[in-house]
């Protein structure tokens, strides 16, 4: 098809701009200004912004990494050995139930998870009417880093779960077949074939699910009880939105950008390979 | 050991991979399973490994029923037809892990993956324990493969098309090779093939296989000298089948109910007025196309509404010939 | 034969002790993710619930009654009008470059496409924040315009991904078959191309349409205060400890999405799956 006419190849080109337009001027442009606007104050070049962001957020920074990193470790610790175990063992409906927070937006996963988990939330009501729990307990771990990490998980699950699946299913049987033939049961045949196998992939996914939780807003906005440490994302909308404080605001975000550049850095070669 | 199935059936919905299959394969040989794609016989080959369990019938080794058993107490090895050789693993960690799985010494590990590999002859190849699989040819591939499925010292090997990936060279220096070695180690070796010339020339006992059944087994040069159906001798060479039948006077001719199979090297050409040797069905015929095949020439000859192939050691004119069989390389079946 | 890997999921035998632990894990796998949604159920009828009762003391549909009236229902009305306008100008704008992307006749086709990656692939909200500030300059802010144009920034790279691997699957043979015979580009597109894309673009218009109903960041950001759409609505209703609202809303706002995850379950393949996580 390279006789295209250069009047039709125009009109393509003509054609792309509108989309074209709308990430440039709803994302790149905006991207560019909050990075400006993170070295000004009242016009002024400045790092008076990081400061402030380094004396009063310094501890959010490290409590987002701990969170992500908690939600991270959760997320795997449960993916790989399920996602393993269903590829050697097939399950429809186990596959069906982990598509399922797939499709429950974010908002929605912060808001079930903060009355499933609240100190009094439906969690204890079920233990308690199984006797598991007595009257007077109260659950700990709604509000904390804890409860944050397993409701990110719990969201992260199904798409992590869905990758490592595609990456699973890639290996060919053969291979499992060879080890189990020598013996290999389902343990080893996740650890020893399966997971070097699909090592790539996995990276990628916690590439994936790394950015993600970092920059999770909608989930800890819903689930936080507004004091005590707090993720980056929470920092960042109260300073902008309660302070009208864009430029703090804004180095908030070129912290979390540099989180995830590494990230996304691997992110995007992965997509591209 | 001797491998036994009584009765074998294994469906996949509504298709029978397996119809009924009782076949023994005799202690020490190398026993080759051979028919068309979708006739069992890998089937056959992982109802044997373990892969596969029958619906119905048993899997015999030696004395042992082992028709339930897991791949790995049967006293088998496979080799496979992708050698399913593990990427991420050296060539030592390929031949290793089976070894380590059955908690073999770690001196004793080292030791057994290299006298699989000298079985092989691959121990010559220069840091061979330490490379990788893609970072071999081919054929090497192939003998890791041999290797490690031999490493664990099987009492049966289990061999699924194990060449099919190879170029045609490396495909016949590797056959004489697993033949050699089968030989040498004397172990029992039940060998998977689709290629009905490599399976002749590497086996034993040639097993053919027709519809998840067998349709005959024996030494090759049985079932290639006395085909016991046209399917057999259809499948296993060069061959005519004509709807024919013989008459008294040895003269072929055209018969709906009649199948004459003849193969091609059988026939003899000769000119139109000689009389056929007695003892020999003959028929007369055109000569309508002549290939040149190296060593001698195919020729096509018109017998009626068929066309019938014959081998010819010198170029043929077009035109009226006789084709001449001997009795005893005819074989005559009625179709039911 | 190639046949074997097709097979094996039914060659092996199953023992009762691989039975028992399916279903243990089948059972703990419901628990874990039914759980925390029929918190929301109980929530979302609960008149009257006090601990430590195991069920709600007074059980009734008095908020769910609410989706037919006030401010729910106008919330409702308003996401889904932004996620049909934004569907519509998602698909034509993202057919033309996905098309120009898949045949090469884009220059820098690949980098174009990343260009529509980044809003999934970096933090959201740090940029949502700034160009809520650029919208407000341009008196965008607070608009049903703003609300659709920062949907459209998340949203567009769904139908521009999937679509482009639906253009690249559809061979160039049958369009130089068409053109061959003397009908120009342009008609080829719209005659040939278009209608054998026909599945792959109701499929971005889908997903597309989930994410515009669910996006939360960006509404509250530029939305706020007069665009409130579903999820903002759900939000407001939780700061306000309105639980029994949230949860109410909260089951409308999934109602799509589980709908398209039975009835599409069978259809929707990995890679349309895989976009979903980024919701």
């Amino acid at each position: 098809m390279n006789a295209t006419r250069p009047v039709e190849q125009a009109l393509w080109w003509l054609a792309a701009v509108p989309a074209t337009m709308v990430i440039v001027v709803g994302f790149g442009f905006p991207l560019v200004q909050s990075v400006v606007a993170s070295f000004t104050r009242e016009g002024v070049l400045t790092l008076a912004n990081y400061e402030l962001v380094y004396r009063l957020y310094r501890q959010d920074v490290a409590y987002t990494i701990q969170v992500a990193a908690a939600g991270l470790a959760l997320t795997f610790g449960i993916g790989i050995p399920l996602s393993g175990y269903l590829r050697l063992h097939r399950s429809q409906t186990a596959e069906f139930l982990l598509k399922v927070p797939l499709f429950v937006p974010f908002v929605v996963v912060g808001h079930a998870m903060r009355i499933f988990l609240a100190p009094r939330g439906t969690l204890l009501v079920g233990l308690h009417a199984l006797g598991l729990a007595s009257q007077d307990a109260t659950l700990g771990i709604g509000e904390g880093a804890l409860g944050l990490a397993v409701a990110l998980a719990w969201k992260h699950l199904a798409l992590v779960v869905l990758l490592l699946m595609g990456a699973f299913r890639g290996v060919g049987e053969e291979y499992l077949e060879a080890a189990r033939g020598f013996g290999a049961g389902t343990f080893r045949q996740i650890w020893a074939v399966l997971v070097p196998m699909a090592a790539p992939s996995i990276g990628l996914a916690v590439v994936l699910s790394l950015t993600s939780m970092l920059a999770s807003f909608s989930i800890p906005l819903m689930m936080s009880k507004g004091s005590g440490p707090q993720m980056l994302m929470i920092d960042l909308y109260y300073r902008y939105g309660q302070h009208g404080d864009f430029g703090v605001a804004s180095a908030i975000g070129v912290v979390s950008y540099i989180l995830a550049a590494g990230a996304a850095y691997y992110y995007l070669k992965g997509v591209t390979r | 050991m001797e491998v036994r199935v009584e009765g074998l059936i294994k469906r996949y919905g509504q298709v029978a991979a397996l119809d009924g299959v009782s076949q023994t394969f005799p202690a020490g040989a190398l026993t080759a399973v051979v028919g068309p794609s979708g006739c069992g016989k890998t089937t056959l080959l992982r109802c044997l490994a373990g892969f596969a369990v029958p619906d119905r019938g048993r899997v015999w080794m030696g004395d042992r029923e082992v028709t339930y058993l897991p791949p790995q107490s049967r006293g088998t090895a496979m080799v496979f037809q992708s050698y399913a050789l593990w990427p991420h693993m050296t060539v030592f960690e390929n031949l290793a892990f089976a070894l380590r799985l059955r908690r073999v010494p770690r001196g004793e590990v080292e030791q057994r993956v290299r006298e699989a590999l000298e079985l092989v002859e691959l121990d010559r190849v220069p840091e061979i324990e330490r490379r990788r699989p893609r970072q071999l040819s081919g054929g090497q591939q192939q003998r890791v493969a041999l290797a490690r499925a031999i490493a664990v010292r099987p009492q049966v090997l289990l061999l699924d098309e194990p060449l099919s990936n190879l170029d045609a060279k490396v495909r016949h220096r590797v056959r004489v090779e697993i033949r050699a070695l089968q030989r040498r180690t004397g172990i029992t070796a039940i060998y998977v093939t689709h290629d009905q010339e490599e399976a002749m020339s590497i086996a034993d006992v040639v097993v053919v296989m027709e519809g998840g059944r067998t349709a005959q087994a024996g030494p090759p040069e049985e079932v290639y000298a006395r085909p016991a159906s046209p399917f057999v001798a259809e499948f296993l060479g060069s061959t005519n089948v004509l709807a024919a039948v013989v008459g008294e006077d040895g003269r072929i001719r055209p018969a709906p109910g009649g199948t004459l199979i003849a193969r091609a090297e059988d026939i003899r050409i000769i000119p139109p007025e000689e009389t056929p040797p007695p003892g020999s069905a003959w028929a007369e015929g055109e000569v309508v196309d002549v290939l040149f095949l190296g060593a001698g020439y195919r020729a096509y000859v018109r017998i009626g509404d068929e066309v019938v192939m014959a081998d010819h050691r010198t170029p043929l004119p077009r035109g009226a010939v006789r084709i001449v069989v001997p009795s005893e390389k005819l074989f005559s079946f009625s179709r039911d | 034969m190639a046949a074997s890997g097709r097979r094996s999921a039914q060659d092996r035998p199953r023992g009762l002790s691989s039975l028992v632990l399916r279903a243990a894990l089948v059972t703990v796998l419901l628990v874990a993710i039914v759980g925390p949604l029929a918190g929301l159920v109980l929530w979302s009828v609960a008149e009257r619930w006090h601990w430590p009762a195991a069920l709600p003391q007074q059980i009734g549909l008095k908020f769910w009654i609410r989706i037919t009236q006030g401010d729910l229902l106008k919330a409702l009305n308003r996401s889904v009008v932004i996620a049909t306008v934004t569907t519509v100008a998602a698909l034509a704008a993202a057919i033309p470059v996905s098309y120009g992307a898949a045949r090469a006749r884009l220059p820098l086709g690949p980098v174009v496409l990343m260009l529509f990656l980044l809003p999934q692939a970096f933090p959201q909200l740090p940029v949502f924040a700034s160009a809520t500030v650029l919208f407000y300059r341009w008196n965008l802010a607070g608009t049903f315009l703003g609300v659709v144009l920062i949907h459209l920034v998340g949203g567009l790279v769904y139908t521009v991904w999937t679509m482009t691997a639906v253009f690249r699957a559809i061979g160039e043979d049958v369009e130089e078959a068409a053109i061959n015979l003397g009908a120009s580009v342009t008609r080829t597109f719209f005659r040939i191309s278009l209608p054998l894309a026909l599945p792959g673009v109701v499929a971005s218009a889908i997903l597309v349409f989930i994410y515009s109903l669910d996006e939360f960041t960006g509404t509250l950001l530029v939305g706020a205060p007069y665009v409130t759409t579903l999820p903002v609505y759900m939000y407001t209703a939780s700061l306000g400890y309105e639980l029994q609202i949230a949860s109410v809303t909260a089951l409308v706002l999934m109602v799509p999405g589980i709908l398209l995850l039975v009835l599409l379950e069978r259809f929707l393949r990995a890679e349309y799956l895989a976009f979903f996580g980024r919701l």
